[in-house]
């Protein structure tokens, strides 16, 4: 058993593709259409290349109320992983993402959450 | 951009206004009022933080809800486009045919056509979490260890 796919829900694959990948920097790895949809995932280029981002449309009820919640209660719904937060911070701003608040440090981490503009918050994190 | 605690709460709750139908449907400008914003800075601040305008937000919303009436079957069309606060069919028509691809009749008879089991949305329209997976072609996955063997070469 190994962790190789985990899943986002996005309120619209599209404009999730252009933020995860043209905003955040992944990269696409696969793109099948499938239906109304498409089975969509996205690697980070400093790896693992195995490890994908399903990105994957929030269309099911449950998927929606569950994401609308989360999102509303600022909990974010995945962490990445960063080498310099306050570099990606200013980078990423620079960039129009939103955020809640500006790198703080929480335990062992700095961390900050910005919003994919997709329906979900997503933590950043720098361990100390 | 930063919002605060209190402009984030105010975003979401401007977004819980847009998705309600009640008789009488608030205005963008009213809707901003509400939550004690300019309407300028609330277009701008619900762009930023949720991708789209409260305009197309609400749009959505509402064509979202349609999709899941429809395919429930329990409704017709004209039941739809009332529900989720049109009040011209045509309208309603024009604008789910040009969003969604195909119309509201169409839609519904797919939807009723790809139904397996009565009461359940089918997985086609509204795919639960990874479900879209099994959909994929053979080829799409490899297994990890193929995968491994690939990038070590």
């Amino acid at each position: 058993m190994r962790i190789r796919i985990t899943s986002i829900m996005v309120d619209n694959q599209e404009k999730a593709l252009r933020f995860y990948t043209d905003v955040l920097g992944f990269q696409k790895k696969h793109d099948f259409p499938v239906g109304d949809y498409k089975w969509l995932t996205v690697v980070s280029p400093e790896g693992p290349k195995e490890l994908e981002l399903a990105l994957e449309p929030n269309a099911n009820p449950a998927g929606k109320t569950f994401q609308e919640a989360m999102f509303a209660q600022g909990i974010p719904v995945a962490a990445f992983e960063v080498d310099d937060i306050r570099y990606e911070y200013a980078r990423l701003k620079a960039r129009g993402v939103v955020f809640t608040g500006e790198p703080a440090k929480a335990g062992p981490v700095t961390i900050a959450v910005l919003s994919d503009t997709c329906g979900n918050l997503i933590q950043l994190y720098q361990p100390a | 951009m930063i919002v605060t605690r209190d402009t984030f709460r105010r975003l979401c709750r401007a977004r819980d206004l847009l998705v309600e139908i009640p008789e009488e449907r608030l205005s963008i400008a009213e809707i901003a009022q509400k939550i004690d914003v300019s309407p300028f800075h609330f277009i701008r601040q619900f762009q930023s933080l949720f991708g789209v305008t409260p305009h197309q937000y609400r749009i959505r919303s509402r064509l979202d809800r349609a999709k899941l009436l429809l395919a429930t079957g329990e409704h017709s069309v004209t039941d739809v486009c009332m529900e989720v606060g049109f009040s011209s069919l045509g309208s309603f028509s024009d604008l789910f045919t040009r969003r969604i691809g195909t119309s509201p009749s169409a839609y519904q008879h797919q939807a009723r056509v790809s139904v397996q089991v009565p009461g359940t949305l089918p997985q086609k329209l509204f795919p639960g979490c990874l479900s879209l997976m099994g959909c994929l072609p053979p080829t799409a996955f490899r297994n990890f260890r193929e995968a491994l063997l690939t990038t070590a070469r």
